[in-house]
């Protein structure tokens, strides 16, 4: 066992004298997960700004009644702003960004109450959030418009008057009057199903989504510099020059595994303490729990690094595998973006990827509120991953000792 | 001859470097291709995103007289397992809030819908007290949206058929005329019928729905959003790793002087100046090779428009020229290869990141966004997005001209450099 420690050690100062080194490990995944949290949170202000949507209001309509209506709608909305332009200045304000899309009124809109069904056009670049946003947000608004004109005919019809200008606009005058005392938001309460209330969840914090994530994914970028010591002892003869000694393989692969482990066990619980010292993420509220899901994802990457060092050739191949497994298990894991947003056949796949678990067992303690006997499920399917890749790295090892 | 014979020699290098490759082809396909992956399959307007699971508690009964055939619990009740729903919802019947609350916690749903006892009698009655509760799990955000989107629609639907019945009421009487009892269920079913049409043309026909959306530069046609995230998700990777390529060949510079063929080359008739222009120019044309298939690649395999052919090429030289430029500065400033990996991993990773190269789809900051003006990065980006937005060349100048700028500056400061270490 001793002898384990003893290559164990030799390893770790190897990493650590490099400097290269120390950049990956510490300085760039939590410049990273400031930066994803930052993005996420928006500048942080803590004066209420304005953040409704800018919204170009163009209307060809004139004084109509339909257009007024949905001018008046949209002016009082919380959610957008409305910015009025002129038709031919709508390409030059999207571009520039002054809008996020812009709403376009044709001419005889109002006559739509006796004639042609209601239909407007929204210029929007859907590729920006905001341009996405705007569809669902003028949706209330026009429903409410349209309902307002059906009831008018409706009404019309009934008392025996259908396509009476006078009429039309009476009910509809009453029918528009009536919907703004409507408030259907107000008969919904939403709630986090968390299992115990805490200062600030998913909501409040970004980097309770951010510091995870990237702990996930720099952990397996971690690999790069322990695999290349078992690469560069294999191309230097030094682990032919081992295997003569008295050590035995399974000590030079336990003490490998070990160095490897404690690297990214250092990086994690690195990451950890600067996320709930620095960035008021709750890693502490269930320690043991976090623990727990540290080691065994720490012994799944700790196990594929050893897998990658005993099937790479040379420096770059250890890099460029590193790189591609970082990529892969990250992007499948929900490192990246939410599994939900995702396709069906994706988001199944990604129930086989070790990150995904991993991340599944943070979330439940930070996101969640869930205790240890959350942890149970990910820990286990991560040992099971840290045990395959083992037994895979075992056997490549083996058959590197024949070469 | 001698510039094109030793950048010759460089390419036939770097074609033999596997490391060389993957980064330049295999890891920008592959991380698009893991995009493409996980939502390509709705650009083409499929929808089979994965299914939200909600788990629905209701126990809403109606008042002993009431206008209402059935409660309106059981309206939101049928609505998450009618047919239309079920390719993208999967509802399923709970017996009360912990039953729901437990399978939440056990992530068996994301949402959870409780409709309380009387919220049907204290809606009619005009109570505003009682409330549907919809729990969610705090990890998610569009289900939960989806489900309190579509329970609104229905209140809202529910509330205009109340407002058809009060103002032609109204109506009848300002004109004299009586307000039949019979008339509700025949007035509500008529206003039901339009509102499921009207929010179904909505979302699902384009051709029927009362607003239709158009992409600023497209001549009427529907705006593809997924296509439009694939296409800036991968002019991140093309922009991140073309400056990430041009650095790693230059680089061969570094590694030829530490294997000594580079002061050998410079013993030989060639002047240095035309020895390092062919390194560059090796540099230069693998930059422009990366550039060219990666976007014949994405157009092939992710269906990705790039845009006006023009604006493509100003696109492309521009982030030629800049990424070209600023590895020559970077590398002039590398002693040894073996700090070459801090410098691109760690430079170019955080140029790429205060850029918005890794940050495409995602509302950013204003004063983050200005970040983007200082860097070569965030000026290529700026290009490859009018592009994709099909706008024509005259818009492309500005960025190709910046970038142009850049990097001869880049180049010229890098190259004055090296000429000093190699003279």
């Amino acid at each position: 066992m001793i002898r384990i420690f003893d290559l164990a050690t030799k390893d770790l100062l190897q990493i650590v004298r490099d400097k290269r080194s120390l950049v990956f490990l510490i300085a760039m995944p939590i410049v990273f997960t400031l930066f994803m949290g930052f993005a996420y949170r928006g500048d942080g202000a803590e004066e209420p700004i304005d953040a409704r949507i800018a919204l170009g209001w163009v209307n060809e309509d004139g004084d109509g009644a339909l257009s007024t209506q949905l001018y008046d709608l949209l002016s009082n909305s919380d959610s957008v702003k409305l910015v009025v332009l002129s038709a031919d200045s709508v390409e030059e304000s999207l571009r520039k960004g002054d809008v996020a899309g812009v709403l376009v009124v044709p001419a005889g809109y109002s006559q739509a109450m006796t004639a042609s069904p209601l239909r407007l056009t929204l210029v929007a670049d859907l590729n920006s959030t905001n341009g996405q946003s705007l569809f669902q947000l003028l949706r209330a608004p026009l429903t409410q418009l349209a309902s307002s004109v059906e009831i008018a005919r409706l009404g019309a019809e009934t008392v025996g008057k259908a396509g009476d200008v006078t009429e039309l606009d009476a009910a509809f005058a009453a029918a528009a009057q009536a919907w703004t005392e409507v408030d259907s938001a107000a008969l919904i309460h939403v709630e986090m199903a968390v299992a115990e209330e805490a200062g600030s969840w998913y909501g409040d914090n970004p980097y309770n989504q951010a510091s995870p994530g990237i702990l996930v994914m720099f952990a397996i970028l971690g690999l790069v510099s322990s695999a290349q010591i078992l690469v560069s002892e294999r191309k230097l003869r030094t682990l032919q020059r081992m295997i003569t000694t008295s050590l035995r393989p399974w000590q030079i692969v336990g003490g490998h595994l070990l160095a490897m482990f404690a690297i990214v066990f250092f990086q994690i619980v690195l990451l950890v303490i600067f996320g709930q010292l620095l960035l008021g993420v709750d890693y502490a509220r269930q320690p043991l729990a976090i623990l727990m899901i540290s080691i065994a994802f720490g012994l799944w990457i700790a196990s594929m690094g050893l897998l990658i060092g005993t099937i790479a050739k040379d420096d770059t191949q250890v890099v460029l595998a590193s790189l591609m497994a970082m990529f892969l298990f990250s992007a499948m894991g929900g490192t990246w973006f939410p599994i939900e947003t995702t396709s069906g056949a994706f988001a199944a796949i990604s129930k086989a990827m070790p990150s995904a678990w991993a991340m599944n067992g943070y979330q439940n303690i930070l996101i969640r509120g869930l205790g240890v006997g959350s942890a149970w499920q990910p820990i286990a399917i991560l040992l099971a991953f840290a045990l395959g890749f083992f037994a895979l790295a075992v056997w490549r090892f083996r058959r590197m000792e024949l070469v | 001859m001698k510039i094109i014979a030793v950048a010759t020699k460089d390419l036939i290098r770097f074609t033999r470097s596997l490391f060389l490759i993957g980064m330049v082809l295999v890891v920008p396909l592959l991380l698009t291709g893991l995009i493409y992956f996980a939502f390509g399959s709705m650009a083409g307007g499929g929808t089979s995103m994965i299914a939200i699971k909600v788990g629905v508690v209701n126990h809403d009964a109606l008042p002993a007289e009431s206008p209402l055939d059935a409660p309106l619990g059981t309206s939101i009740h049928d609505m998450f397992f009618d047919e239309s729903v079920k390719s993208w919802i999967a509802a399923g019947d709970y017996a009360d809030e912990p039953a729901a609350r437990a399978a939440l916690n056990a992530q068996e749903i994301g949402v959870a819908v409780i409709i309380p006892k009387t919220f049907s009698e204290d809606y009619l009655a005009g109570k505003t007290g009682t409330v549907i509760t919809i729990l969610q799990d705090p990890t998610l955000t569009i289900g939960p949206t989806v489900v309190r989107d579509m329970v609104t629609a229905l209140l809202d639907g529910v509330a205009g058929g109340g407002i058809a019945n009060k103002v032609i009421g109204e109506r009848l009487a300002a004109n004299g005329q009586n307000f039949e009892a019979a008339l509700i269920p025949a007035v509500f079913e008529q206003y039901a019928a339009w509102y499921a049409d009207f929010q179904r043309a909505l979302f699902h026909t384009p051709e029927k729905a009362a607003l239709v959306v158009i992409s600023p530069a497209g001549s009427g046609e529907a705006a593809k959003p997924m296509q439009g995230m694939m296409g800036l998700v991968f002019a991140g990777q093309l922009i991140f790793f073309s400056f990430f390529t041009g650095a790693y060949a230059m680089n061969s510079i570094l590694q030829e002087s530490e294997e000594g063929t580079l002061a050998r080359m410079f013993t030989t008739p060639t002047n240095r100046t035309a020895i390092l222009s062919g390194k560059f120019l090796a540099v230069f044309f693998i930059v422009m090779i990366q550039g060219v298939v990666l976007i014949a690649a994405g157009r092939i395999l992710f269906g990705i428009h790039w845009g006006q052919p023009v604006s493509v090429m100003l696109s492309l030289a521009g982030q030629m020229t800049a990424s070209v430029g600023l590895a020559v500065l970077l590398v002039s400033f590398i002693k040894t290869s073996k700090q070459a990996g801090f410098v691109f991993g760690g430079a170019l990773t955080m140029l790429g990141m205060l850029s918005g190269l890794f940050s495409t789809n995602i509302n950013m900051p204003a004063a983050f966004a200005a970040l983007g003006n200082f860097t070569p990065q965030g000026w290529v980006l700026k290009a490859w997005k009018l592009t994709l937005a099909s706008q024509p060349a005259g818009e492309i100048l500005l960025p190709f001209i910046v970038l142009v700028a850049m990097g001869l500056v880049m180049f010229i400061i890098g190259a004055n450099m090296f000429r000093k270490r190699f003279a």
